[in-house]
């Protein structure tokens, strides 16, 4: 076997895991009314279905007081029990084990939702949330106690195999490990056995409901990464007393809080592995088995860890996310058809963020399994001849999925190679990962049967000359033409030909964002990694103003100055003007309505939004018997709406 | 009836090679027979090497004997090739499954029927480590034993024995006959059977006993008897590699930057979608940076 020992079992207190793949527990949005839908079964089902060892839930509510958000399953209600049952029977029938996580997040709650005042350990309002919480007195504390044992007494009745405390970035338990959170002067207050207090009469709480045959763990933050917060010696302190207490039986790990939530979810800069060191300094204190999680994306990594002794377990979430049968594929060594998730975090993590249902922008079936799992696509009744348009990620999802029913697949492309603008797009620093998107669906390309035809312009007239049955117009978009008065002029650029290399640029460069997003930012960063002297304007309150939901702003920003870029933000630009080496920019202030100048520039860039590249569908509309099109030809948008309308109408021809 | 040789009995126990990797079974409670080489536990054949050479001086009789399939005569008739007088194995399918418990009852019951005045074996397995069957046994029959033995000299019936002790440190003891003594591998270099005394052996009929021969009711032997649970196997836990973890007398700005510049792979640069063309160029810009190809020597 290729993996040995990422595909040996591991001993997690009385339950024994398969393998050493943990789906590991993240929101999903999928509850209803409060309690576990039918959503998550079908979800939590296909990964089990896909070969993960572990399950754990999304984090459970255990008190009325703790809402972080209002999809949160309240597993304090007895209404919650057959809901697990049917969750835990689905699951396991795959032999897949499933832990459920308890937690109460303390100050990182949102008071307007419950309408109850948020508890914490102290008055110290969360740096998210910004709600003053109402310090927990001693019955407050002991009554979270005993909705956690009420909450265990649930989770063990509703067939889980273990259960999770979350500690972690998130939680009660860590305000009151944390010396930022708790200043309280009482017992569970000051030393760290007084801090200890409450987090270990909860473990107790647990314990003492679920009984001593059932597994039990904690989910602790490896280091707060913040001043006067917990760093890895006071946890590594924190772990070593909590296995000492013998309650415990794993621990798993998080990284940071919402003052830094970046480090919680890294997005596509942070290194893969990065919480790596924190894990194996964790395991070098403790017997327990530890779970490292955090950019761990393929089960070669996965190996080293565990072959290296860093971890016990490897905790897999948006991996798993975008492919849910990694661990399968990985056993049987069809690394190629591993679809690696590449952290964009825009369908995970921002549409969380959003509040909207878990996506994935390479997984247009997450949330949808029912309808849209592994074994739900079914042939063609009817074989057609289909021809794709358009070789973005669009394009080769429609004619991948189409060529998997059985259909005769031809996809055209006039580039040399497949990937349409994802294949500008990674050029942007930094963003290189982004090509994992096309890397992915190649060979399952190739696989489906779908004949590839590159460096193709098609006309409307060759289309409808070859007979297809059914047309899908995939061809994209382009930076507007004239987004501004005088972009035509010398010397303007959009992004993509500055990424592509078609752009002959001067040392002072100014770029115009009213993009928001990785687009105008990744291309400021390319051009300061080549020493420009780069000034970006933007019409929003602050640079990047789109990447905060992915987590990517507070890095993008911190590079951006580190490289000297500057930024005037609030500007509603109207017009450029002036020759090469002489450019400026006029624009007017969107608060105080005051004009102003900037300049001179040698080239100004424009990152000022797409056009639909449409002439095609509007040629063929109406003389063909099936006509689709797809993403950005319909309305320039991002890569996931490309995905998944080029996988709807692939499933639908 | 009066003795007139010393007798001696050597128990010989296969063992598993630990070199090439072992495998568990699907279920997890033992090591798969594929690509396992089976061998001679060596300290038993060290045993074997110092009882012939007591033999030799003290014109004793050496019987050489092992509980197991046929598999095992192999062993058995090496110790006849190195000059055993008498090879016995004992089997029976049911013996199988047994623990510790179990074996030392077999082992009691064949010395009790040979009663040796010396009963030699190794002190530990190759494989397994310790095996505490032939401890117990001597035990169970009030004989004295001795572990981890070097060297052994013998006199009025008496046995003086040159033990290990802890940290490196050598003791002698003395032990009344009959007793047992229990062999470390390294204590003597076996002999080298020549090929003629390979051949001799190959015309000694080597005895089997089964459970009539023992006297021994199945209720007390294998599976049945056996009084240890059995548990499933699994890997050792590694030792976590040494890795630079963020110093936590760092301020954290520094800490995290630390960790993003960190990770197990670096971030830049490990994903390119190019042509074939460019990878090799750029494979080979690398090679040459990193010293690999061109420099000094092209």
């Amino acid at each position: 076997m290729m993996f040995q020992n990422l595909f040996s079992p591991q001993k997690l207190g009385k339950v024994e895991v398969k393998n050493r793949i943990s789906f590991q527990p993240h929101l999903t949005n999928f509850a209803e009314n409060c309690l576990p839908s039918e959503r998550h079964m079908y979800y939590w089902g296909e990964r089990a279905k896909g070969g993960a060892g572990l399950i754990t839930t999304e984090e459970m509510s255990v008190h009325p007081t703790d809402t972080a958000y209002e999809k949160l399953v309240e597993a304090f209600h007895p209404e919650v029990i057959p809901g697990f049952r049917k969750i835990t029977d689905y699951v396991h029938q795959y032999d897949t084990k499933m832990f459920c996580q308890l937690n109460h997040n303390g100050q990182q709650c949102d008071g307007s939702i419950s309408r109850l005042p948020v508890w914490a350990p102290s008055p110290v309002p969360d740096i998210l949330f910004r709600e003053t919480p109402k310090a927990m007195e001693i019955e407050d504390i002991e009554e979270v106690c005993r909705f956690f044992a009420i909450s265990a007494e649930h989770v063990r009745q509703g067939g889980f195999d273990g259960v999770e405390l979350q500690f972690g970035h998130s939680s009660l338990a860590r305000q009151f490990l944390s010396p930022l959170t708790n200043y309280r002067q009482d017992e569970f207050g000051g030393s760290l056995e007084n801090r200890m207090r409450a987090p270990l009469m909860f473990i107790k709480a647990v314990r003492r409901a679920v009984g001593d045959d059932f597994t039990l763990g904690i989910r602790m933050c490896a280091d707060e990464m913040i001043p006067g917060g917990l760093d890895l010696a006071q946890v590594q302190e924190i772990c070593v007393l909590f296995e000492a207490s013998g309650l415990i039986d794993f621990v798993d790990l998080s990284i940071a809080t919402f003052y830094n939530l970046y480090l919680v979810e890294g997005s596509m800069h942070t290194p893969l592995g990065y919480t790596i060191p924190l894990a194996a300094g964790i395991r070098e204190k403790i017997e327990l088995p530890v779970f490292c999680t955090g950019r761990i994306n393929d089960p070669v990594m996965a190996e080293k860890v565990l072959a290296a002794g860093q971890a016990d377990m490897i905790g897999m979430c948006r991996a798993l996310i975008c492919d849910p049968f990694l661990p399968k594929k990985a056993e049987e060594g069809r690394l190629e058809d591993i679809r690696s998730c590449i952290a964009c975090n825009q369908g995970c993590i921002g549409r969380m963020g959003v509040n909207r249902t878990l996506g994935c922008v390479q997984n247009p079936a997450v949330g949808l399994e029912k309808q849209w799992g592994e074994g739900t696509l079914r042939p063609a009744p009817v074989k057609k001849k289909v021809m794709v348009v358009g070789g973005g990620p669009g394009g080769m999802w429609a004619a991948k999925m189409a060529g998997r029913r059985g259909h005769d697949v031809t996809l055209y492309d006039r580039n040399e190679a497949l990937g349409g603008q994802v294949l500008t797009a990674m050029k942007g620093a930094g963003r290189d990962e982004f090509g994992v998107i096309i890397r992915n669906e190649k060979e399952q390309v190739d696989k489906a049967g779908v004949k590839v035809e590159l460096e193709t312009e098609v006309t409307a007239e060759q289309l409808l000359k070859a007979g297809a049955d059914t047309i899908i117009v995939a061809t994209g978009s382009k930076p507007k033409a004239h987004p501004v008065g005088g972009a035509d002029g010398a010397g303007v650029y959009n992004v993509w030909q500055v990424l592509d290399g078609q752009a002959e640029l001067g040392e002072k460069i100014c770029l115009i964002d009213y993009d928001g997003h990785h687009r105008a930012t990744a291309t400021a960063e390319f051009l300061a990694d080549q020493g420009k002297n780069v000034h970006i304007i933007c019409s929003s309150l602050f640079i990047g103003a789109e990447l905060g939901p992915t987590q990517d702003l507070y890095l993008t920003r911190q590079r951006l100055l580190g490289k000297g870029v500057t930024f005037t933000p609030d500007i509603a630009v109207m017009e450029v003007s002036g020759d090469i080496g002489e450019k400026s920019v006029k624009g007017f202030n969107v608060y105080s309505n005051a004009w102003d100048e900037w300049g001179p520039y040698d080239n100004l860039v424009l990152a000022m939004g797409q056009e639909v590249d449409e002439d095609l569908y509007f040629a063929l509309k109406g003389k063909v018997k099936e006509l689709y099109r797809i993403g950005d030809c319909v309305a320039p948008r991002k890569v996931d709406m490309a995905i998944w309308e080029g996988h709807k109408v692939g499933r639908e021809v | 009836m009066t003795k007139t040789a010393m007798q001696m009995l050597v128990l010989l126990r296969e063992t598993c090679d630990p070199k090439p990797p072992a495998r568990l079974t699907a279920d997890g409670y033992g090591v798969r027979e594929r690509g396992l080489r089976r061998i001679a536990n060596p300290a038993d054949l060290c045993a074997l090497e110092m009882a012939m050479q007591l033999a030799d001086s003290n014109n004793g009789t050496v019987t050489v004997f092992a509980i197991g399939p046929d598999r095992l005569d192999d062993h058995l008739r090496l110790g006849l090739a190195m000059g055993a007088g008498r090879a016995l194995r004992v089997w029976n399918p049911a013996f199988q499954g047994g623990d510790a418990v179990s074996e030392a009852r077999l082992v009691e019951q064949i010395v009790n029927i040979l009663e040796p005045d010396l009963f030699f074996t190794g002190s530990r397995l190759l494989d397994r480590g310790g095996d505490p069957a032939p401890a117990l046994a001597s035990a169970n029959l009030g004989r004295p034993y001795v572990t981890s033995a070097l060297a052994i000299a013998c006199s009025d019936g008496e046995v003086e024995v040159l033990r290990k002790s802890d940290r490196g440190a050598r003791q002698r003891v003395r032990a009344m006959m009959p007793c047992t003594l229990l062999f470390e591998a390294d204590s003597c270099e076996p002999r080298y059977p020549d090929q003629d005394a390979l051949i001799r052996s190959l015309d000694i009929t080597i005895e089997v006993w089964d459970r009539p021969e023992l006297g021994l009711c199945l209720s007390v032997l294998g599976a049945p008897g056996a009084l240890l649970g059995k548990d499933k196997c699994s890997f050792p836990r590694v030792n976590p590699k040494r890795i630079v973890t963020p110093d936590a007398n760092l301020p954290a700005f520094e800490r995290i930057l630390a960790l993003l510049s960190g990770g197990i792979k670096p971030r830049q640069g490990n994903v390119h979608a190019v042509s074939t063309a460019q990878t090799v160029d750029m494979l080979y810009d690398i090679f040459e940076a990193e010293g690999l190809i061109g420099g000094g020597g092209a």
